[in-house]
């Protein structure tokens, strides 16, 4: 490591004065957050009140080569909600060497990969979610003709600043056949991956010490048409549950993924099916289904619409690809579909004159219908009548009515599982049903002011009930932003937060900020209230207890 | 304590001597070709890129509010977008309906692995930068309404 770094170091301080002969890129990031007691939530801060994470990335390009290394440091402690693997860590974290001509890529270090879809494999980073699962070895990737790419990956997953128990393996090929075959109009597209994890049993014979999973996948493009099927199957293995195994037994999983679309100017139509079973895939199966999303190797997201807006962020989908097989909670994976259009008024027509655009989105996902047996094995459906978990319809209309003027309209109806969105067994304790309605309005003035303000309203007879919310932003110019928003939740169910035993009287749920960004530099800082509950970036959750306190995050590239 | 130092001094040599080249990374085009931006911004004019996601709002905002002036700013200074998507496997389905459904003009390249957000040390989108001849001659990160006034400025700029 130490090499390594004095290496990178001597070949960066080489080439100092040698401008034209490469050049360096990376950057930094720095989120920090001070909390503060509030008697309100009631949260009572932490004696570590002051939390801070930070990145800092840099690489160095040269002719074919590139190398980078990245630092992090999590002092004194990483920010509310983040994995404690992070907790007061600080070090270099990654790194890479990397060489690349037209037909030939290879990596040594850390590295982010994807094969297909992600069913089988993929390894990313989202610092907001605190998920680094960059391997640590070799990857080569090598196009022997133009329609040809083959990717072979070998190494441990990154743990916080360890490297998981796991040994993974991993081949991939993907074939562009309307190349090869000259199919003309028709883009033909097809892959097979390979994914093995080896890891030590520790002398029980029962366990399997190499799980391996495949997949493959076809994808086309004829006219305006599009579409693609992936489909995966994972080798038997034990079932681990909060880091205990269920039973002896062994189990396999499958995946299904199929999408169809259509796309022609002003208009977009795009579907997607998946059924999971058995689907998710750790480095290290006894951290099956940790709650911070650590030493995942394949990528299961929810296949939701991402929301905008604060109230229609609190209720939220997070895939469910596990099987449990223990007596208080069976369950073997997820089936649903999403479907979203999206529409643009042609310019002539009434509607276009306002320049209207319309999304809207429907998805449905519930449990696999599913019958157990007495000695754990399961008899299951392909799509059945299992348990809705989620359900969502929403639809939004934008609109400009003039330079100065443009306005958005938005309407959720959401139907959750309590388990999916509190926590707990699924299926089991009853469903939260909210209706959210959001008006926002910008007006633009002046040389590049503006302010834009936004209403929302969330209905429920369930949970924690009613709530209003409200934004005001206002951009002096282009660089500044200054926001003042509140969550209110004003009523619960019964109209009597007696009976709400953790939420006793209405709740503000304030905050007030700003930003500055300048060409390679950004800053923002926000104080106030966070809502607990699940943060979901990209269909990944990870959950974020309540709190008060001081945000301050500042981004440099170069 | 070491390893600080040496960082540090990288960190310097950085400041010092960071060059705006255009990192060298293969993105995919919507038929699922590979082609890299070196290659689509080498003709002498100047190139908008922006990084954006089908799930971001105001990368979706900007792009609309440049959108209803593009056509302008081609006439006058035959500058073009290339918009680059970051969105990940969940979303990346999204991109043609949603590019479709907005009838955007832009050119559309996928960074599904996010190779280029890490090479630029995007930390979030909208990320916009103005390319000329390979190099990258003004960067802007968020949007705020009536920032593509600014960006329009410099494209004029450039483009002389």
């Amino acid at each position: 490591m130490k090499k390594f770094l004095v290496g990178i170091a001597l070949l960066g301080s080489s080439l100092l004065f040698a401008q034209d002969k490469g050049y360096f890129y990376g950057g930094l990031e720095s989120n920090s957050q001070w909390l503060l007691d509030d008697d309100g939530l009631p949260f009572i801060a932490p004696d570590e009140a002051f939390r801070s994470n930070n990145y800092f990335q840099l690489n160095y390009a040269y002719g074919d080569f590139s190398a980078g290394v990245q630092y992090e440091s999590y002092l004194p402690n990483a920010l509310l909600g983040y994995a404690p693997d992070y907790d007061g860590g600080n070090g270099i974290a990654t790194y890479f060497l990397n060489y690349r001509d037209k037909s030939l890529d290879v990596t040594g270090g850390y590295f982010y990969e994807q094969f297909g879809n992600g069913l089988l494999l993929r390894t990313w980073e989202d610092r907001q979610l605190g998920i680094n699962s960059a391997l640590h070895g070799l990857r080569v990737k090598f196009s022997p003709t133009d329609f040809i790419d083959l990717t072979g990956v070998y190494g441990q997953q990154r743990v916080g600043f360890e490297l998981s128990e796991g040994v993974i393996q991993g081949l991939d090929a993907a074939f562009d056949l309307g190349s090869a075959l000259k199919t003309g109009e028709v883009d033909l597209r097809a892959g097979v991956s390979y994914v093995g994890r080896y890891q030590d049993t520790n002398a029980n014979d029962t366990i399997p010490s190499t799980v391996n999973a495949y997949s493959a996948r076809a994808d086309f493009v004829i006219d305006k048409f599009y579409g693609g099927v992936e489909v995966g199957y994972k080798e038997e293995d034990v079932i681990a549950n909060e880091g205990l195994f269920d039973s002896d037994r062994l189990y396999d999983g499958t995946a299904l993924q199929v999408n169809m679309g259509y796309a022609q100017r002003g208009l977009g139509i795009n579907a997607t099916f998946r059924r999971l079973e058995n689907f998710s895939f750790y480095s290290d199966r006894t951290v099956e289904g940790n709650q911070f999303n650590q030493q995942l190797i394949n990528y299961t997201p929810a296949l939701t619409k991402q929301q905008d807006y604060m109230l229609t962020n609190i209720y939220v989908y997070n895939a469910q690809p596990r099987l449990l097989t223990e007596g208080f909670e069976q369950r073997a994976g997820e089936v649903g579909a999403q479907v979203d259009v999206y529409y643009s008024f042609p310019k002539e027509s009434p509607f276009g004159k306002v320049n209207t655009k319309i999304a809207g989105n429907f998805s449905y996902w519930g449990g696999l219908e599913t019958e157990f047996n007495e000695d754990l094995s399961y008899d299951v459906k392909f799509i059945g009548d299992g348990d809705r978990y989620f359900r969502d319809i929403n639809f939004e209309v934008k609109n400009r009515w003039s330079s100065a003027w443009s306005t958005v309209a938005t309407f959720q109806s959401v139907i959750i599982d309590k388990g999916v969105s509190l926590g707990g067994p699924l299926g089991v304790q009853g469903d939260i049903k909210a209706i959210t309605g959001v008006g926002e309005a910008t007006y633009r003035f002046g040389k590049g002011q503006s302010f834009r303000f936004a209403l929302q309203h969330l209905w429920s007879q369930q949970d924690r009930g009613n709530w209003a919310a409200g934004v005001i932003e206002y951009s002096p110019n282009s660089r500044l932003n200054f926001f003042i928003a509140d969550n209110f939740n004003y009523q619960s169910i019964d109209g009597d937060f007696e009976t709400d035993s953790q939420f006793e009287d209405p709740l503000h749920y304030y905050n007030i900020g700003g930003s500055y960004s300048k060409g390679r530099t950004r800053f923002s800082m926000n104080y106030g209230r966070q809502r607990g509950g699940l943060i979901c970036v990209g269909g990944v959750c990870r959950f974020v207890p309540e709190s008060n306190g001081l945000n301050m995050n500042l981004v440099v590239t170069f | 304590m070491k390893q600080i130092l040496i960082l540090l001094t990288l960190c310097m040599a950085t400041f010092t001597y960071a060059q705006d080249e255009l990192p060298n990374v293969r993105l995919e085009t919507l038929d699922g070709a590979t082609t890299t931006l070196n290659e689509l911004a080498s003709d002498g004019n100047v190139k908008i890129v922006s990084l954006w996601a089908t799930w971001c709002v105001p990368c979706l905002k900007e792009l609309d509010a440049i959108n209803e002036v593009y056509e302008d700013w081609q006439d006058e200074t035959n500058v073009e977008l290339i918009a680059v998507s970051v969105d990940d496997s969940r979303t990346v389905k999204r991109v043609k309906p949603l590019i479709n459904g907005k009838a955007w003009d832009y050119t559309i390249l996928l960074d599904t692995n996010n190779d280029l957000k890490r090479a630029l040390g995007a930390a979030t989108v909208p990320l916009t930068l103005l390319v000329k001849d390979g190099k990258i001659v003004y960067r802007h990160s968020g949007y705020n309404p009536g920032a593509e006034y600014e960006l329009y400025e410099k494209v004029q700029e450039h483009s002389k």
